[in-house]
């Protein structure tokens, strides 16, 4: 095979290319990564919950921090149309000294024990008594902590002993791992005041059909995924790392485009010659097409054996939020190889004027 | 029938004072079996006529007739077709793929489809044989000396049994021995296998081995013989 070949006598150079494609796949499965490590962080605790919808104050703005709903409001929640079942979730950002001089901000959510919202434990038990904590396995990496351990969640200027008895996987809410204390627990936590005052919840989750828009006096229904994505800042990272991925993207595109379209160019003559022999403007394309799948396909299996190992070493630790899935390495290589076939489709047009009687002109 | 009939062909380059008429209202038949010499100046359009005989050139008006076909009027399809399976090229340049072997130079139109490998890979070697080159068969061609890829050349040009041999200059680069004999091999293949070839060269005593001499000047035949009348002719001239 023509193509094969010419690869394999002319290795240094088609092994440049192979490098700098499998250095620009690298950079943009890092950047995916990051995306998704960074959206992982941002609320897959919020994602993970075991609902369809949300509903949040309406002068909340779509914000979990800022959003009280009252006991009427839940009520009134619960009656909606399309909901089958709702229950109230609470949120608050506790600071946990979990050692001498170490302290972490957990996302300590409330949930009404055995109701959906709280998770499956993967490891322990679920929440029966109050004082009880559950505890993500992101913040168990972090602090070390583990069943049977206590958890001082602050209540006000003090602090209150909770007992760690399970282990959840559900991640991270606004950049905190999250723990799960019962409903009347996160109240005591969230509100110092008057217990009467105390909101009911921050969000109610539900469960149900085509809810979304749905509002009442105070209250408006969103589906999760809006919700999500109305966290803070999460669209701003969001359009941040898509356009640094479209970046590297393009830039591959065009690195793989410029050196075909240069290979080309070298080769004008002796591909005229090969015309002139009876080789087709069909199988010559081909031919460099095939070259360009080999290259794409190698430099993408050699930034896919990198980020493996990377993600080895380098991010075995809990700081730099990067992450990687089957879903994301296949997306961000196949778009690779697509943009290297995009690119390179410039110099089949080239291919295809290129007139076999210079054969004849050359001396 | 002959193979080959040009009727009153011509080509033009350029247009208005720029213009060259490079071929001027040729015609001419061949047969089968026959090797003809093209002699003549530098640029009294040999190369151009056997360009468009080769299906790289399309006439500006006339006709090219094979095996009663006109192939000015075939579609890129059609014509890339009649280049790979009916017409075998050598150019003035002896243009190998630089980075294949002498042998690989010749299976290249293996790839190019339309013919059982098997075969092609036996008729390579039986080539190589017959123009001594089996010695270089696995060397790059960038390693040949300039005779060795001058007959890889011609070896490429008769890997797919091709009705018309076209040949430029092929004797360029070779010592008078030499050229003789790939002259007499390609001779041997014409007249043995029946085909027809057209050797444009500048070397009297190559243009002496073919059986018939076109002499061209300013893009017309100025001479149509047998290399003996031709002699002949010149000998009474002289
Ligand atoms: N593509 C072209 N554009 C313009 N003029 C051309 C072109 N090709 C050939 N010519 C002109 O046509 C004439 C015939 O050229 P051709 O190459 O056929 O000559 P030749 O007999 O093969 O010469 P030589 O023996 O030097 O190879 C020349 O005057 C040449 O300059
Ligand atoms: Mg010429």
């Amino acid at each position: 095979m023509l193509a094969l070949i010419e690869m394999k006598r002319r290795k240094l150079q088609f092994a440049m290319v192979t490098g700098v494609v499998a250095l620009i796949s690298y950079l943009i499965i890092m950047v995916t990564g990051l995306g998704l490590g960074l959206n992982e962080r941002a609320g897959t605790g919020l994602l993970a919950l075991d609902g369809e919808y949300l509903a949040y104050a309406s002068n909340a703005n779509l914000s979990v921090i800022r959003s009280r709903l009252t006991d009427a409001h839940v009520a009134a929640i619960e009656d909606a149309p399309g909901v089958e079942r709702a229950t109230p979730v609470g949120y608050v950002a506790a600071v946990v000294e979990y050692g001498p001089e170490e302290s972490d901000t957990a996302a300590t959510l409330g949930v009404v024990p055995g109701s959906f919202a709280e998770p499956e434990v993967v490891d322990g038990r679920q929440l029966e008594a109050p004082d009880e904590v559950l505890i993500d396995r992101a913040w168990a990496r972090l602090a070390g902590t583990s069943i049977g351990d206590t958890l001082p969640l602050p209540v006000g200027f003090d602090s209150r002993d909770f007992t760690v008895v399970g282990v959840v996987d559900q991640g991270y809410v606004f950049f905190q791992p999250t723990v799960y204390v019962s409903l009347e627990d996160w109240q005591a936590l969230a509100y110092q005041g008057d217990p009467s005052q105390r909101p009911a919840a921050s969000i109610v989750l539900i469960q149900g059909e085509d809810v979304a828009g749905a509002s009442g006096d105070g209250w408006q229904v969103v589906t999760k995924q809006e919700g999500f994505e109305n966290i803070e800042g999460v669209q701003a990272q969001q359009s941040t790392v898509d356009a640094l991925r479209y970046m590297g993207l393009l830039i591959g595109t065009l690195v793989i485009g410029v050196f075909f379209y240069v290979i080309t160019l070298q080769k004008v003559s002796l591909l005229g010659i090969l015309k002139a022999i009876g080789a087709s403007g069909l199988f010559l394309a081909t031919q460099g097409m095939l070259q360009v799948f080999v290259v794409a396909v190698v430099g993408v299996l050699i930034s896919v054996g990198l980020a493996i190992v990377t993600e080895a070493t380098l991010l075995s630790s809990d700081t730099v939020p990067i992450m990687f899935n089957t879903n994301s390495l296949v997306t961000s290589s196949a778009s690779v190889v697509i943009g290297g076939l995009v690119g390179a489709a410039l110099s089949v047009r080239q291919v295809a004027a290129i007139d076999p009687i210079i054969a004849m002109q050359q001396q | 029938m002959a193979i080959l009939s040009l009727r009153g062909v011509s080509k033009s380059f350029g247009e208005g004072p720029q213009r060259v008429d490079a071929v001027r209202d040729v015609s001419l038949d061949f047969e089968r079996g026959e090797m003809v010499s093209l002699v003549g100046p530098s640029g009294s359009g040999k190369s151009t006529l056997l360009a468009m005989v080769g299906g790289l050139l399309t006439p500006t008006s006339g006709e090219i007739l094979v095996d009663g076909v006109d192939i000015a009027r075939l579609g890129a399809r059609e014509r890339t077709r009649y280049r790979r399976d009916q017409v075998g090229f050598v150019f003035q340049g002896s243009n190998m793929v630089p980075f294949l072997t002498a042998r690989e130079n010749l299976l290249l139109v293996a790839g190019f489809g339309g013919m059982d490998k098997g075969a092609l890979r036996r008729r390579a070697d039986e080539l190589l044989e017959e123009l001594d080159l089996t010695h270089v068969a696995g060397h790059l061609a960038t390693r040949l000396s300039g005779g060795e890829r001058q007959r890889v050349a011609i070896a490429r040009a008769l890997m797919r049994d091709p009705a018309l041999i076209l040949v430029d200059e092929p004797t360029a680069s070779l010592n008078t021995e030499l050229g003789e004999r790939v002259v007499d091999a390609l001779a041997e293949e014409v007249r043995g296998r029946n085909k027809a070839c057209l050797m444009v060269t500048h070397d009297e005593r190559m243009a002496a081995r073919a059986g018939r001499l076109i002499e061209f000047r300013d893009g017309r035949i100025r001479h149509d013989g047998s290399v003996a009348s031709d002699e002949a002719a010149r000998s009474d001239r002289g």
